[in-house]
């Protein structure tokens, strides 16, 4: 088990939301908001998933080795988006083209030729797991 | 009206959410300790894999057919089943989780112009959103509804979703349908029926109300009622709480030591305990239990239990861990393996009845009680076992699970992986 580092701040507000016991109240007391990340990052939480980027093969894709990625699969496939997709038995980001007869996957770097474009045809949806809502990564 | 939702194979389905390599391959899911099939998907039941099958039994099936076998994964499945849930409470203000897989929703009052539509969109929404397959049946009982959403699982073009409602359709349904899988019939039920030449739902519905009230007690008349359409099973949206907490499980490799016996049902106390709390009740009697294996010709048996008065009613993780661990060394004997055992709390209330005794020690008691809700606070959010009284050893029930899949959705060290091509 990891120990878990209790962070600064929450200690300093434990002191700080106390009761008052004398003097004038602080007038900031009841401000209680705080800004949660979970709420900006998941907005679909039923259908919100996370996976982490394990092998990056192309230079400049957004994306790098331990980002983690956050996925929606409430959001329909939009042109140009990024989407988990499964492909050869294993999950894959890639670039979504749409097309009025279906889509191509390309390489999420246009640049990257090694990759050819898959189409995806009316049948195989299944293909794309998921619309990629952000990423995280360490600065 | 009212709509069952029941997920299609759901241990199984759940496994296949990050596998979908795993589509179309037998999948089957181990109940705790690997034992026996607890969940099979479509593939495997076609190659005859009963539900409860030994594992031990199946495993020639395994191997020839290439099974995916998992063991039980309740992290992943309980955020599943969380999930489907949040999906469906779109659907209708009023949702009763009736088990992990299954769940009513209150259809009354509601304007819905295509119940069929309306049953078909649930299904294909809780697919797209969770990837779980659910099928939704829509009917004028509860009960009905049930048999609807069978009917979806056994009919693919029903595509996930099916109102039954006219009665020339409910009886052509009822026709066929064994009594003994209708909701609500126990195997008492069933037994007295067969013995009665009533096979299926719809000669159970056939018979006189006065043979109904003479035969069966409430229930079987509710259910009789049900099958023709008249709703007479309360919805629940507000979860009861439950009138007895049993936490127990067989061991992986049998323990013969006081110690070690000491600690799995220390930790089985401590997890009643959270129930207990979590429900706001407090215990007034626990049972606990150990025994050998029966299954174990030639070793020896024993059978120990042990009934706990406390001396009033208590939520307290220390009173109920020690108590517990006490009544174990009372009932321990030397020179058995132990294979299977068990905390009880036999007799609750509710909390806001608890009646304080003469001689309690107020003081005392709220500096347990803020022990406990600290204890409770701690492990809820950094996870189970991150607080545990020392007798509860490592804080892991020994069991084994050979084949269990990543926490994909509850462990930040185990979110499935993704390469970038």
């Amino acid at each position: 088990m990891q120990p878990h580092e209790i962070e600064g701040s929450e200690a300093l507000e434990a002191l700080m939301l106390g009761d008052v016991k004398a003097g004038f109240p602080s007038p900031a007391e009841d401000v209680r908001e705080k800004l949660d990340l979970m709420k900006l990052l998941v907005r679909h939480s039923p259908s919100t998933f996370f996976f982490r980027i394990d092998g990056v093969s192309m230079v400049d894709a957004d994306m790098d080795e331990g980002d983690i990625i956050i996925v929606d699969r409430a959001i329909d496939p939009y042109d140009g988006c990024k989407a988990v997709c499964f492909i050869d038995g294993e999950y894959t980001v890639k670039k979504v083209q749409l097309k009025p007869d279906g889509a191509t996957l390309l390489p999420c770097n246009d640049q990257n030729s090694r990759y050819k474009p898959i189409p995806v045809g009316p049948g195989d949806e299944f293909l794309i797991w998921g619309v990629v809502t952000y990423i995280i990564k360490k600065a | 009206m009212f709509a069952l939702a029941d997920c299609n194979n759901f241990f199984a389905s759940c496994e296949r959410v990050f596998r979908p390599d795993l589509n179309g391959r037998p999948v089957i899911v181990l109940s705790n300790n690997d034992g026996c099939a607890v969940a099979r998907s479509n593939e495997a039941k076609a190659l005859g894999i009963k539900m409860g099958a030994p594992f031990f039994q199946i495993k020639s099936i395994v191997e020839k057919y290439n099974l995916a076998v998992f063991s039980s994964n309740f992290a992943l499945y309980g955020d599943m089943s969380h999930r489907v849930q949040q999906v469906l409470s779109r659907y209708s203000p009023c949702v009763e989780q009736y088990s992990i897989d299954e769940a009513f929703l209150d259809l009354r009052g509601m304007n819905i112009p295509d119940p069929d539509a309306y049953a078909k969109q649930i299904s294909a929404k809780c697919k797209r959103l969770t990837a779980i397959p659910v099928s939704v049946g829509i009917a004028p009982t509860k009960t009905l509804a049930k048999i609807a959403s069978k009917l979806c699982k056994q009919y693919p073009k029903l595509r996930g979703g099916c109102y039954m409602h006219r009665p020339q359709d409910i009886e052509k349904v009822l026709r066929r349908f064994p009594v003994e899988d209708v909701w609500g019939i126990g195997r008492r039920s069933a037994a007295k029926l067969s013995s009665m030449q009533v096979r299926t739902a719809w000669e159970f519905v056939q018979l006189p109300e006065t043979s109904i009230r003479k035969l069966f007690a409430l229930p079987g008349y509710r259910t009789w009622l049900e099958l023709q359409g008249t709703p007479c099973i309360e919805f629940e949206d507000t979860l009861e709480p439950r009138q007895s907490i049993c936490v127990s499980r067989s061991f992986a490799k049998e323990i013969t030591d006081c110690q070690g016996l000491c600690e799995q049902v220390a930790n089985f106390a401590e997890s009643t305990a959270h129930k207990l709390r979590a429900q706001k009740s407090m215990a007034l009697q626990m049972a606990v239990f150990a025994f050998t294996n029966r299954f174990k010709d030639n070793a020896p048996q024993t059978y120990g239990s042990r009934l706990v008065v406390f001396p009033e009613a208590t939520a307290d993780h220390s009173a109920i861990v020690r108590s517990a661990v006490a009544a174990t060394r009372e009932l321990y004997r030397p020179g058995y393996g132990y294979k299977k055992a068990g905390v009880v709390i036999v007799k609750l209330i509710q909390e806001d009845a608890a009646v304080g005794s003469l001689f309690r020690d107020d003081l005392q008691a709220r500096k347990n009680e803020r022990i406990s809700s600290s204890i409770d606070t701690l492990n809820r959010n950094f996870g189970p076992g991150t607080i545990l009284f020392g007798i509860q050893g490592d804080g892991h029930i020994k069991m084994s699970r050979e084949h269990q899949s990543p926490h994909y959705t509850t462990l930040w060290s185990d979110i499935p992986k993704v390469s970038v091509k």
